[in-house]
């Protein structure tokens, strides 16, 4: 096994793990047991209680599998975003891209810890949990796109410049035709821009969720769990 | 490669600057040394005033508490009044007319004699608009209050109209010099303010002109200043306390008070419930944005007991508080010795008589779900204060119990400004879980809360007229406990009020927060109280014991 693949290797055998905790037959990252408070680890609790008498180990395996979930769906809505803008900002040009990547640096400079704030207490309060989390995600995905995109509107500006495509344009490339060949050269440059949302979404979700402002209980959060703990 | 070498030195040393910076500035906090027989403790910010008149902060409080001295004062033990300046206090039968008769030979610290005059000053000072003192409109109609001196020795107070309470006012009035307010500098109570270093320290020495002895006819107060550090981190806090820097904490979390009770047990004491109470209610408002249906379960009586009768109260106060509450059914605690009402009769857990009650009201059950006799299901948030990790665990405990019922319940964290904009202005929510902190044990104090008109009537705020008959009489009742003259009156009228709150359960009482406090072993003549300043009420008291 090459080295380079063993933290991809890592991480799906921590998923498979965190799946056969949650899916197995008992178990609830829910249920109290209000007489067996911040237990150590045994037999049946294998990593002990927290403060209102669940399983941790059923709660942070859940907790991974839905910020992963999540994190994973906000990263590719983000980076479809950014790949979007940024192409239409470089191969615009003009005024158009430069009315496109001024919008993307204002949003840029929004502080998004408020802004998730904000959006997080005008949403309606009987949203369930699973809904919440999904509008989190969501939220996250909607203001994490300017910084990719940013770095898509350079690759895809020299790309733009690029020989193959100044001869392509020439010998009478039209212009979707143009960005059907874009896209997939762009592609060394979305995905790593892909997996460093990833983190940056489970972070900043569990920062909400440190705050008290994360994913709703009884749906188990890294973030709020933590705050819990503390 | 030089040239980054020496850039790389260079942002090192800037480095090395700020943390050597912040490790001065931080040592400066605590740089103040202890001097003999000085008290230590902490203010968490700085005071915004030292003018007694214009307190309006809890810092400030504590200083003025420690700096100024007062006509009247509640002993925080046995919650009665006491004269101290004046040696004795009358109130005419009608309660517009009180006369102090001051102590003799009084003086302020810098050696002027202290007579009615200054009282009187001191009294008109915080009445005049000018000074906009905030215990001014503890008078209710200040403009209209004399004050007289008809000798040196006696100072009578006409007000316009009785007002509740009124000895506790006296307590806040910090007699000064006449036509020389001093800020803290010349008083007429135990301390005067000797050194204040914004953000750093307030340091207090002893009055040594003080009116009062002890009991062994040595002068007091014992302890010969105190120093007030001001930092508002509860670890640097308790470390510090743990370093015998500081000699005692007030107002401890559960959490960190279980982390002392392991580090220090023999520091810390639970003094049993507060004034404070922690509650859930629903919107009942007809201005909320809330569906017809839902709105009309929350105004059902048998809605609200059910409620009230699934929540382990017990359990509440065991997980979210570690034991450091003890379970509410009213908005008078335990801890109010003369209000409490003993005989209350209120809804306890009882999961039975709940979905009882439910049946009876038209609710159904389809499986485990709960729903109203048009089908709705029994589902509602619960809203509450992002930060506030008891309450939080109590909003998911509660979620849980009211899952036995069959109903769903979203628990919602939201900022306070959030939180706040929704309770007082769009009324936008459904049920909400909050705290109340009583400081006053006068239940003429919780007027705003409980009159049907007021904005701070939570569960229905500014309502024209009372929206049910036990609203109307709740209404009557508080004004009859603020307009009778008969304490036996009084009483029975905060009787009645309670025990129609524990019937109706608008507000729905969880648990009593207890007080929770260390104090150092060497510090002598500590009587812990649940009113604040819970610990230093006595400060005069309070001495180093001779192992320091």
């Amino acid at each position: 096994m090459n080295s380079h693949r063993l933290p991809t290797w890592l991480l799906v055998g921590l998923v498979l793990i965190a799946m056969a905790i949650v899916v197995r037959p008992g178990a609830s990252y829910s249920r109290q047991n209000r007489d067996q408070l911040l237990t150590d680890a045994s037999a049946r609790h294998p990593a002990g209680t927290d403060a209102l008498g669940r399983d941790r180990l059923e709660r942070v395996s859940a907790a991974l599998l839905l910020s992963l979930t999540g994190a994973l769906a906000a990263a590719a809505v983000t980076t479809a975003a950014a790949a979007g803008v940024g192409t239409l900002a470089a191969f615009a040009g003009g005024a158009v891209g430069w009315m496109v990547m001024l919008v993307c640096d204002v949003f840029l400079a929004l502080p998004w810890l408020f802004l998730l704030m904000m959006v997080r207490s005008a949403l309606p309060l009987n949203t369930s949990p699973g809904h919440s989390a999904a509008i989190t995600f969501l939220v996250l995905a909607a203001l994490g796109w300017p910084a990719c995109a940013r770095a898509v509107y350079q690759g895809a500006c020299d790309l733009k410049n690029s020989e193959w495509m100044l001869q392509a344009r020439a010998a009478g490339l039209r212009r979707p035709q143009v960005v059907r060949h874009v896209v997939p050269n762009l592609l060394p440059l979305l995905l790593p821009q892909f997996l460093v949302c990833v983190p940056a979404f489970v972070m900043a979700e569990a920062n909400l969720g440190a705050l008290g402002l994360g994913i709703g209980e009884p749906l188990p959060s890294w973030g709020g769990d933590a705050a819990r703990a503390r | 490669m030089t040239r980054r070498v020496c850039l790389h030195d260079v942002s090192v040393a800037a480095v090395l600057a700020i943390l050597a910076t912040t490790v001065i500035v931080k040592c400066a906090a605590q740089a103040a040394p202890r001097l003999p027989g000085e008290l230590a403790w902490i203010l968490g910010y700085d005071p915004k005033t030292f003018d007694p008149a214009k307190v309006d902060d809890i810092d400030s409080e504590t200083v003025r508490y420690l700096t100024g001295g007062v006509l009247l004062r509640i002993n925080r033990l046995t919650q009665k009044v006491e004269p101290r300046l004046a040696q004795s206090w009358n109130l005419s039968p009608d309660g517009k007319i009180i006369v102090f008769k001051m102590r003799p030979g009084l003086r302020f610290s810098d050696g002027s004699s202290l007579t009615s005059r200054d009282a009187a000053w001191s009294i008109r000072r915080v009445l005049l608009p000018a000074t906009a003192a905030p215990v001014a409109d503890e008078f209710v109609n200040p403009g209209g209050v004399r004050v007289e001196t008809p000798d040196p020795a006696t100072v009578i107070v006409h007000l316009p109209q009785r007002v509740i309470g009124i000895a506790k006012v006296f307590d806040e009035i910090a007699i000064e010099p006449a036509d020389r307010p001093s800020e803290g500098r010349v008083t007429s109570g135990p301390f005067v303010v000797a050194d204040y270093l914004r953000s750093q320290y307030v340091r207090l020495r002893r009055n040594p002109d003080y009116w009062e002895n002890g009991s062994n006819g040595v002068s007091i107060p014992y302890a010969s200043g105190v120093r007030l550090d001001i930092v508002n981190n509860p670890e640097q806090e308790i470390r510090l306390f743990l370093r015998g820097e500081y000699d005692l904490i007030d107002h401890i979390s559960p959490d960190y008070f279980e982390l002392l009770r392991k580090k220090a047990p023999s520091t810390v004491r639970d003094l049993g419930p507060s004034l404070n109470t922690e509650q859930m209610w629903f919107n009942q408002s007809p201005a909320a944005p809330l569906p017809a249906w839902e709105r009309s379960w929350f105004q059902q009586r048998a809605f609200r007991v059910a409620v009230s009768e699934a929540i382990h109260r017990d359990d509440l106060a065991r997980i979210a508080y570690q034991g450091h509450a003890t379970p509410a059914y009213s908005f008078i605690s335990p801890a109010n010795r003369i209000w409490y009402n003993q005989n209350l009769s209120a809804p306890h857990t009882d999961i039975t008589a709940a979905r009882a009650a439910l049946a009876r009201a038209g609710f159904r059950w389809v499986g485990s779900r709960l729903e109203d006799a048009a089908g709705h299901p029994v589902r509602f948030s619960i809203l509450t204060n992002a930060g506030n990790a008891a309450r939080q665990k109590m909003a998911t405990l509660i979620q849980q119990d009211l899952a036995a019922l069959g109903m769903e319940v979203n628990v919602v964290a939201l900022d306070f400004p959030a939180l706040v904009e929704r309770l007082m202005h769009s009324q936008d929510y459904e049920a909400c879980l909050l705290g109340l902190e009583n400081v006053d044990p006068e239940p003429n104090a919780m007027m705003n809360v409980w009159l049907s008109s007021s904005p701070n009537h939570q569960w229905n705020p500014s309502e024209k007229i009372p929206a049910t008959p036990w609203e109307a009489e709740i209404d009557h009742d508080m004004n009859l406990q603020a307009t009778s003259l008969a304490d036996t009156v009084r009483r029975q009228a905060i009787d009645r009020v309670q025990q129609i709150v524990a019937d109706q359960q608008p507000f729905i009482y969880l648990v009593y927060p207890n007080v929770l406090v260390a104090v150092s072993p060497r510090i002598e003549g500590v009587e812990p109280a649940v009113l604040e300043p819970e610990l230093i009420w006595n400060v005069e008291q309070l001495r180093l014991g001779s192992s320091r």
